[in-house]
Formats: structure tokens, C-alpha cells, sequence
């Protein structure tokens, strides 16, 4: 039996490695010889089977090949439907699981249990519906790390390196911030900033629509007519962005299904860079606000360290070098360094301080004595950057004579303004009659270590209280029963 | 100062408390909708034409303050582009392109 095994559940790279003896990790390789597999499933409609990776990227239908599920593990309402059956995010995500687990047990032993990483800013949902998906995949997930938080372990492992560590983790779909602090074996993350839409699939996006910007010029005619169509374009630009991490110009020919003839496409690097130029700015902002929320320099960092195949285009790595002044470090193969470090993590976890990826809190008027004024604010119990698990509590005072119930909404975000924050849940705690306002309550919220969040609310003088974990309703959210239910069938289903 | 709990459906005048609700995804019309909503709503009702006006640089501000502000919307519109809202989405990316260009104008590309 495999018995620290770390998953990268990627959105369109997924990678399974575990830990040797030896105590250094490796990557294990699906059935198809691949050390990663492609985050993409095809439903069969002639035989009753569901293919994962590279088979289902390459020839299936477009409206029965799922692309990218990741980006929709935070939607209680996203359902794929196949053959009249709608399949939920996360069921989804257990096809690509169920796969790693089944040809990965051969090669290293049974998997049971297992760490899987996520995008640091993945909310409650998108966490949850991981850890449901791993179930039905037949896996105990013994904890979620974040996604840099596992580069880093790996880096650190390998290069034996110590000081402020900031990780540059641009993936397929994400980009992620952190800024951590290795001290021999012990590691202390003391930030997180991600984005959750912008990766190398929005650059492929940009170069899809340069092609066809150049076909419609040289032929007058659409690139694509059909997501097959589309499809097959976009393969070829992913291919075209990859070659000019290398060379400075690219040649392709391209047509569409139509016989409407032949473009020539030339592209250069460097009007690939002006192309994705916006983007890349966006990246630079997110890198300045894991930096003030660490309240850091730039000169402050030792090592920057790139992770993610999107951190192979030299700009991103001249961007950087630009704004600390040194050359980024690669992360040993940008592509397998998250499920390296993730095994690395299952057997190291006790040894690395994470921290709150978020602020929670509730909504308050705040009345200042001065101005008289009262205004709703985003009243933060647990700041961003907290080290976890924590636990916190904040007391606040009723709003009205005779009120017979406290609700308390619970809200994620750092803003003060209500409108920039997200209201994740409310509790409400029935409280005695006839009682002036002014009453104190006291609201605590606890956060575990894998970024889950819970809340109490105590009314002090009934002592009466409420407890409740952020749960989600939706019709792509699950009931255990259901769950349970799924898992079993999912465990019958033919995957290869 | 002190701080009264003040729940978003009181603070809107609203009724009994409801379930929790999805992340950034209330029922349209409902007061979490509202709240959700009202940053870009806002600047919908009259859209700005420039990215100066969106992202509120006037000509004479000094350079640090127009740093700050726009690291400010940054980190606004940032967490807004992961809504599960399309439309919030469309507004808050629209927003991050008026950023990326002023940060380019007035402090260079990177």
C-alpha cells in the first residue's frame, strides 16, 4: 500500500506521486505510459465507458468531452448533461480521480488515502466538492494543501534552500501568489493571492482568435463553425504558444471545414507577449498584493520560484526577474512539482504553518461616537493571514428592543465596503422576548486546516447559542446519502 | 466607536432569515443579490467612457495615490472575476482592462 500519496487535481493537467522509501517523491504514470493525465473525460455513446486524458482530449465529440470541470467546483448549479443523466462538477472530477487511483495502484500499491491540492483561493465549495470527489473515487482525503503551499514543499526539498520564498504558480486555468518561510524542515506560509481566471487557456484563447483573425483576412471566410472545428484550432495554438517558449517565430497553416482554403499563420514572440501583455499586467498586480498583504518589499524575498507550465514563456520569467532584481528559479518540472510536494506534504504536514486564505466575518453597523454617523461595514473576526486552525471571536451588540432573532450573515473578503465581500451563510439563534436593545453577542468563528470555516454565535445573557458549518444548496451540491449513493456506481463504471 | 450586529436582511429592511445562501449567487431580486451586486450595478447605470473615469484617476492626482487606488479596484474586481455571476464577471474583467491600462499609461508597461 502507498502510504503518502499527493494528487494535483489540475484543471487540464492532473498527476498522481507518492512517497519512496527513501523519502523522495515520484511521479506515477496512468495506464497509458503518460506521467500526467490530461483533466478531460469522454462519454462514449457506443460503449459504456468513460475515457480520461490524452484519448479523451484528442477524438472524442465535443458535446460529450468535458474540459476543464475545475473551474466549475465552486457552482452549486453547474450539471453536465450526457444521455439525458446530469453528472455534477465534482462527479466529474471523480472519473479523472478514479483513473489516477486505478492505473496508479498498480504500479505503486493500493491508494487509499491521499492529499489532493487546490487553487489557494478556492472557496468553501470548491474545496468541499474536491473532498466529496475523491470519495466517490473511493480515497479518504486526509488533507487539502494548497496548490503553491505543495510547489514549495517540493522546492525546498530539493534544493535544500531557506529564507522568503514567493511562488509564482501560473497553471492552466490559475494563477496563485504565495509568499512562505523555510527554516530547515519548517515551513511558514505568510500569504496567498490568487486568480481564479486567468491561465494558460486564456492566452491559447488570445491566440485563438489572432487565428482567426488571420484567416478570415486571408480567406474572408470563419475559422470554425462548430466546437469540433473550434476545438482543433485551439490545439494548434496551444501547440504554436508552447514552440514559441522556444523559438522567437512560428510558422502554421491552418484551414477550416469548409473548404474555404488556406491561411499561412505567422507569429512571432514578441507579438505574442504584446497579445497577452494585459494578462501578464494582471499577474504583476496580483504579485504586489500578496506583497502588501505580507507587508513586504520586493527586496524582502530570497527566491522566486516559478510553477505551473505557463511559467515557461519568457516573459513571465523577464517580468519577474525585472521586479525583484533576480532570476526566478524553476520548481524542477514546473508541470509535476504541485503533486510532488503534495506527497511530500502527507508525510511533512505537521511541520508547515498555513494560514487563513481569507477574511471572515459578519456585517455590523458601525456607529462612530464622534461623527454620529452609522454605516454597514464588513466586520472581519478572522483576519486574511491568520495562522490555522484558529479560532476567533468578536462581540457585538443588538440593534433593536424586543428582538426575538439574531441573525448573523457570514461573509469572505477583506473589503470594509458589504458590496465587495461574499455572504457565504447566515445563522439565526432564536433569542428570549422583552429585552432592551444593546444586548451582547458574541460571535466566533473557527477555521481548520483545510480551510473550512465554522461559526458560533452566543447570545450572553441567555446563554442560548447556535453552531453551524457553511453548508451550500444547489442542484450540483450533494446530500451525503446521495453522495453515497453516486460513489457506489461510480465504483462500477468502466474508466480507462 | 462600537458595532452593532446588523444582519443584511435587517440592515435592507428585509424579512426572516433564509438559508444559507450559495457563495456570490443569491436568487435574483433577493437582498443578498443586492448587496452582491451593487458595486458594478452601480457603474452600469451610468456607464463612464474612459478607463480614467472608471477607475476614478483624475487628471492632478499624484502618482502614489493613483497606485493605491488602482491596487484598491485590483483587489475589488480581482475577487469579483471569480463570480459566479457571468454577467459580474463580464463587468469585473471590464474593470481589470480599464486597470491594466491606466497602470500602463501612467506608470509604463511591464
Amino acid at each position: 500500500m502507498a502510504e503518502y500519496v499527493g494528487i494535483d487535481l489540475g484543471t487540464t493537467l492532473s498527476g498522481l506521486a507518492y512517497l519512496k522509501p527513501d523519502g523522495n517523491p515520484e511521479i506515477v504514470p496512468n495506464a497509458d505510459g503518460e506521467r500526467l493525465t490530461h483533466s478531460v473525460v469522454f462519454f462514449d455513446s457506443h460503449e459504456d465507458v468513460k475515457l480520461v486524458g490524452s484519448a479523451a482530449r484528442d477524438g472524442g465529440e465535443p458535446d460529450r468531452t468535458i474540459f476543464q470541470i475545475k473551474r466549475f467546483m465552486d457552482d452549486p448549479e453547474h450539471l453536465v448533461e450526457i444521455d439525458g443523466k446530469k453528472w455534477t462538477p465534482a462527479e466529474i472530477s471523480a472519473l479523472i480521480l478514479s483513473k489516477l487511483k486505478r492505473d496508479c495502484s498498480k504500479i505503486c500499491g493500493d491508494i487509499t488515502e491521499v492529499v489532493i491540492t487546490v487553487p489557494a483561493n478556492f472557496n468553501e465549495l470548491a474545496r468541499k466538492s474536491t473532498i466529496a470527489a475523491a470519495e466517490m473515487a473511493g480515497m479518504k482525503v486526509k488533507r487539502l494543501v494548497n496548490e503553491p503551499t505543495a510547489a514549495a514543499v517540493y522546492y525546498t526539498h530539493s534544493q535544500g534552500v531557506k529564507g522568503r520564498i514567493l511562488v509564482f504558480d501560473l497553471g492552466g486555468g490559475t494563477l496563485d501568489t504565495t509568499i512562505l518561510e523555510v527554516e530547515g524542515d519548517n515551513i511558514k506560509i505568510l500569504t496567498s493571492e490568487g486568480a481564479r481566471h486567468l491561465g494558460g487557456s486564456n492566452f491559447d484563447d488570445i491566440l485563438l482568435e489572432a487565428y482567426a483573425e488571420q484567416y478570415k483576412k486571408q480567406t474572408g471566410a470563419a475559422l470554425y463553425s462548430d466546437e469540433r472545428h473550434r476545438r482543433r484550432v485551439l490545439q494548434a495554438t496551444e501547440d504554436a504558444k508552447k514552440m514559441l517558449s522556444k523559438l522567437q517565430r512560428v510558422n502554421d497553416t491552418v484551414a477550416n471545414d469548409q473548404n474555404s482554403g488556406i491561411a499561412r499563420i505567422d507569429l512571432s514572440r514578441e507579438h505574442f507577449e504584446k497579445l497577452i501583455r494585459g494578462m501578464l499586467t494582471r499577474t504583476v498586480f496580483l504579485v504586489e498584493q500578496a506583497l502588501d498583504s505580507a507587508k513586504l518589499k520586493t527586496s524582502d524575498i530570497d527566491h522566486v520560484v516559478l510553477v505551473g507550465g505557463s511559467t515557461r514563456i519568457p516573459k513571465v520569467k523577464s517580468m519577474l526577474e525585472k521586479m525583484f532584481g533576480k532570476v526566478p528559479k524553476s520548481c524542477g518540472n514546473v508541470d509535476e512539482c504541485v503533486a510532488l510536494g503534495a506527497a511530500l506534504f502527507a508525510k511533512k504536514s505537521a511541520r508547515i504553518q498555513e494560514v487563513c486564505n481569507a477574511s471572515y466575518g459578519t456585517l455590523a453597523m458601525v456607529y462612530n461616537a464622534k461623527t454620529k454617523e452609522e454605516k454597514l461595514m464588513n466586520s472581519i473576526v478572522i483576519p486574511k493571514n491568520t495562522p490555522i486552525p484558529c479560532s476567533r471571536t468578536q462581540v457585538y451588540q443588538t440593534s433593536e428592543d424586543n428582538e426575538r432573532v439574531i441573525e448573523v450573515d457570514i461573509t469572505q473578503g477583506e473589503d470594509e465596503d458589504a458590496k465587495f465581500v461574499d455572504v457565504i451563510g447566515r445563522l439565526t439563534l432564536d433569542v428570549p422576548p422583552n429585552r432592551p436593545k444593546g444586548c451582547e453577542v458574541a460571535v466566533t468563528f473557527s477555521y481548520d486546516e483545510n480551510q473550512r470555516v465554522r461559526a458560533l454565535v452566543v447570545d450572553k445573557q441567555s446563554g442560548r447559542s447556535k453552531e453551524v458549518a457553511v453548508t451550500y444548496k444547489g442542484a450540483g451540491v450533494l446530500s451525503d446519502e446521495e453522495l453515497k449513493r453516486r460513489s457506489h456506481h461510480l465504483r462500477a463504471m468502466r474508466i480507462e | 466607536m462600537f458595532k452593532i450586529l446588523k444582519s443584511l436582511s435587517k440592515s435592507l429592511g428585509g424579512g426572516k432569515a433564509a438559508e444559507a445562501p450559495p457563495p456570490s449567487k443569491a436568487k435574483a431580486g433577493s437582498l443578498l443579490d443586492k448587496v452582491n451586486k451593487g458595486a458594478p450595478a452601480a457603474a452600469q447605470v451610468e456607464p463612464p467612457k474612459s478607463a480614467e473615469e472608471l477607475c476614478g484617476i483624475t487628471p492632478k492626482m499624484p502618482k502614489d495615490e493613483i497606485k493605491a487606488q488602482l491596487k484598491l479596484l485590483f483587489r475589488r474586481y480581482n475577487r469579483s472575476a471569480s463570480s459566479l455571476d457571468a454577467k459580474l464577471r463580464g463587468e469585473a474583467d471590464q474593470m481589470l482592462d480599464a486597470i491594466v491600462e491606466m497602470r500602463e499609461k501612467h506608470f509604463g508597461e511591464i
